[in-house]
């Protein structure tokens, strides 16, 4: 991974696509419970879960390898904790919003799912915010510099 | 050009911003938040008119896009600042080249979507031929805008003028 220029981009670029539609695909959410286009049906709307799930997919394994490339550079920084339990509360309020909503059209929206979203919303920006500062923060490089 | 737009950088203080501790890292988060939001609206129009998840209404669905613009405008934005503050590294950057290529093909393909498809579309009673043309708009967009993403992703790997460029 570390030495093969296009393996470390190719993880590097999926991570950064597979991030985005994730993202995105909870913004889309998050705003329709705060109140953007009221007549778009949460039920429909919960049919891009499958493509976000195929997408967190792609961010954990591209994010595995893109670990096991410099895993003393991430695992010796608190930013990368911080983005870990951010994506992990951030997935579970997806799954959380995703059975309140899928196939239920008759399910309306009240004040725990518009609490839920500005979470998620929260949540994603902290995952953004901390995902670039991980190339910034980092102490140690390769566990090699102790031997 | 360059000196024009360290010019710009310098007196406007975005150059003293971006060189400051945090400066380029806050900026980056904001243009990747910007993409997500492009995404997560104008990405999943897309899918929608390529046929993904019939049931949503189109006419609803677009109606998420000015995020999608709020995104795009948030780009700008910090695109700029990344440009103005260090234009050595980016104009001549082959990745950022593709980028802006990417990017000019997608607003191209916006305007033929305003100007031919849009209120067919949104409208929901279209032809065969209406919807077809849709789903190939639909299909440049998504992919303009995923390789937007990967050339951003390819600018740190090109740092002129070390490596080979078409157009330098």
């Amino acid at each position: 991974m570390r030495e093969s220029g296009v393996a470390f981009f190719s993880s590097l670029t999926l991570h950064s696509l597979a991030m985005a539609f994730v993202v995105g695909i909870n913004f889309a959410v998050a705003a329709r419970l705060i109140g953007f286009a009221p007549r778009l049906e949460m039920a429909a709307l919960s049919r891009f879960y499958e493509i976000h799930w195929y997408a967190a997919a792609v961010i954990f394994i591209s994010g595995t390898a893109l670990l096991l490339a410099y895993p003393a550079k991430a695992l010796s920084n608190p930013v990368f904790y911080i983005k870990l339990c951010a994506i992990v509360i951030g997935l579970l309020i997806s799954k959380r919003i995703q059975s309140t909503f899928e196939n239920k059209p008759e399910v309306l929206i009240e004040n725990t799912s518009i609490k839920l979203a500005y979470l998620s919303i929260a949540l994603w920006v902290i995952t953004l915010t901390a995902g670039r500062f991980l190339a910034y923060t980092h102490s140690i490089l390769l566990a090699s510099r102790f031997y | 050009m360059l000196d024009f737009l360290l010019n710009f950088s310098q007196t406007t203080g975005i150059y003293a911003f971006m060189n400051s501790s945090w400066g380029w890292p806050i900026a980056e988060s904001v243009h990747f938040f910007g993409l997500c939001l492009l995404i997560g609206s104008v990405g999943l129009f897309d899918l929608r008119m390529m046929g993904y998840a019939s049931e949503i209404s189109l006419s609803e669905l677009h109606r998420l896009v000015p995020i999608g613009v709020a995104g795009y405008l948030l780009n700008v934005i910090t695109g700029t600042m990344f440009l103005s503050t260090s234009p050595n590294q980016y104009l001549y950057n082959p990745a950022v080249q593709s980028k802006l290529f990417f990017m000019l093909i997608a607003g191209i393909n916006m305007m033929v979507f305003y100007g031919t498809t849009a209120t067919h579309v949104k409208s929901g009673a279209s032809s065969s031929q209406v919807i077809l043309r849709a789903k190939i708009i639909a299909g440049i967009s998504l992919f303009c805008w995923c390789a937007v993403i990967v050339c951003g992703r390819l600018i740190t790997y090109y740092r002129p003028p070390y490596h080979w460029c078409l157009w330098c």
